[in-house]
């Protein structure tokens, strides 16, 4: 995972391996986390649960060792687990709780004072949306509203690193846009480091900054997510329906260069907003229609599916 | 008045106290635990069978006093300040107690494992063992409030009633220590072994019916061979039975039905008390969460 601008690496994972009997979990797996938002990708069974509960320390490796915040897991689990956030994949709140009870009472167990742990239980059920719903019981909630309960257990500490097991499990459409929104908010205005596991790309490349694919307990890729807002380069691939000619020479008048690739023109030679307008500003002046626009070079999918083969 | 007014934002701030250590982890889930076991923050009807049961556990105490304020200098008061030993205090209330215990102790642990809580609560400060030490102070000290407090304040009460109470104090110097141990014996056999059988089940119903038949099952079978064979050591099959005695035992003056000493009685609580640790080790020590 690449540099972000972090001293050293949030979590360093290193030749870890865990077998449970014959099956291996696990399987010599080295990654070094230093992006504030990374996602872990990989099918059920895959190994991202264990692989995050080793980081916890609530899973002990076989072999190879990690290291999370600078501290060994193994070694220092109990202060890793005072200090990071951990969002678990299951349902595991207490029905008979309500939600304020449930977030002051894991923040007095992740070491606040109580005063604290109060007044930040009311900051953290606001953040995720539960103001309202706080004083109710957790069993009246919808499926939306515990996880975005389980959220606030696992940020009300004011972790460095917080921990998310497929966030989005069970969500229907609308509840899963929220919960996304507020992942990729904890690492962008909340300051908070975010490793997410899912087996859905599009939750990944939505929320984070860079993605490890996990098969059969192996790292089989790992990639930055570039995003318009985040990349600097500015070509794009662009379908038009109409005089192609005229528009390729559009385009060149407006100082732009374009080529064929496959079936589509790459166009180039700015930042992405300056390629972008080249591109309306041509197909106005040819007067075509744009079929299809995207940047250049394949998608997260197509280098990930290139990656795991 | 002012004439500025301001929008405040709920905002999310960063903590960077002082945090506590495991100490305070293990004390918060026992305080959460038993506060919420005993109806806290729960509707008034979680509220009302713990509170009966107290004053229930207190009344004998209650009434002494009273009738010796009420009736001071009479020989009613004289003979309602001897009509309860200490030492018979916990027995005259074991059937309290009992039902304290048996609607206590499944509340602390059958929720958690009903709502698998396990994995939220061992994902942060609390281990395996820290859950296991914050329970059984959750399951102890409240059972402490009914078998230590009500004769202490009996005690308390008779000193300051006494026609000489440094006399008294002279007299009775040792009996506040037996009264906490004999409350703490009590307290600890009856919390432990409630909940390594609470331990076994997420369901509460089966926690409260399991913990009822080995409390009373090998008590009837003990009291109907110990009578059929005549062999008096069958009885120390009343578990239930066992911490009383031991409590009384610490009495001058002991007595058993079937004279056994207080010695086999305490050796009876103390196995059931390691048993149960063990079987509580066994339970959550596999628990990764």
């Amino acid at each position: 995972m690449s540099q972000n601008g972090e001293t050293g690496p949030l979590i360093d994972v290193e030749g870890v391996v865990k077998r449970y009997g014959s099956v291996v979990a696990l399987d010599g797996v080295t990654a070094r986390f230093t992006d504030r938002a990374v996602g872990l990708l990989g099918a059920n069974g895959a190994g991202k649960s264990t692989l995050m509960r080793s980081m916890l320390g609530l899973i002990r490796p076989d072999e190879g060792q990690i290291s999370v915040l600078g501290m060994n897991a193994t070694e220092r689990s109990w202060e890793i687990r005072r200090q990071l956030g951990y969002m678990p994949e299951h349902d595991s709140l207490p029905m008979g709780m309500t939600a304020r009870d449930l977030v002051v009472h894991l923040g007095e167990l992740r070491g606040l004072p109580r005063r604290v742990a109060v007044l930040r239980a009311s900051e953290v059920l606001f953040q995720v949306g539960l103001e309202e719903e706080r004083s109710r019981l957790i069993r009246t909630f919808s499926v939306g509203m515990k996880q975005r309960t389980n959220l606030a257990q696992a940020i009300v500490h004011s972790p460095r690193l917080v921990i998310l097991d497929e966030p989005t499990n069970g969500l229907d459409p609308a509840g899963r846009d929220e919960m996304l929104a507020l992942v990729r908010r904890l690492s962008s205005e909340l300051d908070i480091a975010v490793v997410m596991s899912s087996h859905v790309l599009e939750d990944v490349a939505r929320t984070c900054d860079s993605v490890l694919v996990l098969r059969e307990g192996r790292v089989v890729a790992t990639r930055r997510i570039e995003s318009p807002d985040r990349d600097g380069h500015g070509d794009v691939e662009v379908q038009v329906t109409g005089d192609v000619e005229a528009f390729a020479a559009a385009v060149r008048r407006l100082g732009l260069a374009i080529r064929p690739s496959g079936e589509r023109l790459l166009v180039s030679g700015g930042d992405r907003s300056a390629v972008l307008r080249g591109v309306r500003d041509a197909a106005c002046d040819a007067g075509v229609g744009v079929h299809e626009l995207r940047p250049a070079g394949p998608t997260l999918e197509e280098s990930l599916i290139g990656a795991i083969g | 008045m002012t004439t500025e007014a301001r929008i405040a934002d709920v905002a999310f701030s960063r903590y960077d106290g002082p945090r506590s250590g495991r100490l305070a982890a293990i004390w918060s889930l026992a305080r959460w635990s038993a506060l919420r076991a005993l109806g806290a923050r729960r509707s008034w009807k979680a509220k009302v069978i713990p509170v009966a049961l107290t004053l229930l556990a207190f009344s004998p105490a209650l009434v002494i006093l009273g009738i010796r304020a009420l009736f001071a200098g009479s020989t009613l008061a004289h003979d309602a300040s001897t009509a309860l030993p200490y030492s018979d205090y916990t027995s005259a209330i074991s059937v309290v107690i009992l039902v304290y215990s048996v609607i206590l102790i499944p509340e602390l642990v059958c929720p958690d494992r009903r709502d698998r809580t396990l994995s939220l609560y061992f994902s942060t400060a609390i281990g395996p063992s820290d859950y296991v030490i914050g329970k059984i102070l959750a399951a102890v000290l409240p059972l402490c409030a009914l078998t230590l407090l009500p004769p202490l304040l009996l005690y308390v009460g008779n000193v300051l009633f006494a026609v000489h109470p440094v006399g008294y104090l002279e007299n009775h110097l040792a009996d506040p220590l037996r009264i906490i141990g004999g409350g703490l014996t009590i307290a600890v056999t009856y919390g432990l072994v409630g909940l390594a059988i609470s331990s076994l089940t997420s369901r509460r119903a089966f926690a409260v019916g399991g913990y009822l038949a080995f409390l009373a099952i090998p008590t009837i079978i003990g009291g109907v061979l110990a009578h059929a064979l005549n062999e008096r050591y069958l009885r120390l099959l009343a578990f239930a039975a066992a911490p009383q005695q031991t409590s009384r035992g610490l009495y001058p003056g002991y007595t058993d039905r079937g004279n056994i000493s207080a010695w086999v009685w305490a050796s009876v609580s103390v196995e059931l008390i390691v048993v149960a640790i063990a079987v509580l080790a066994i339970r959550y020590g596999r628990d990764e969460g």
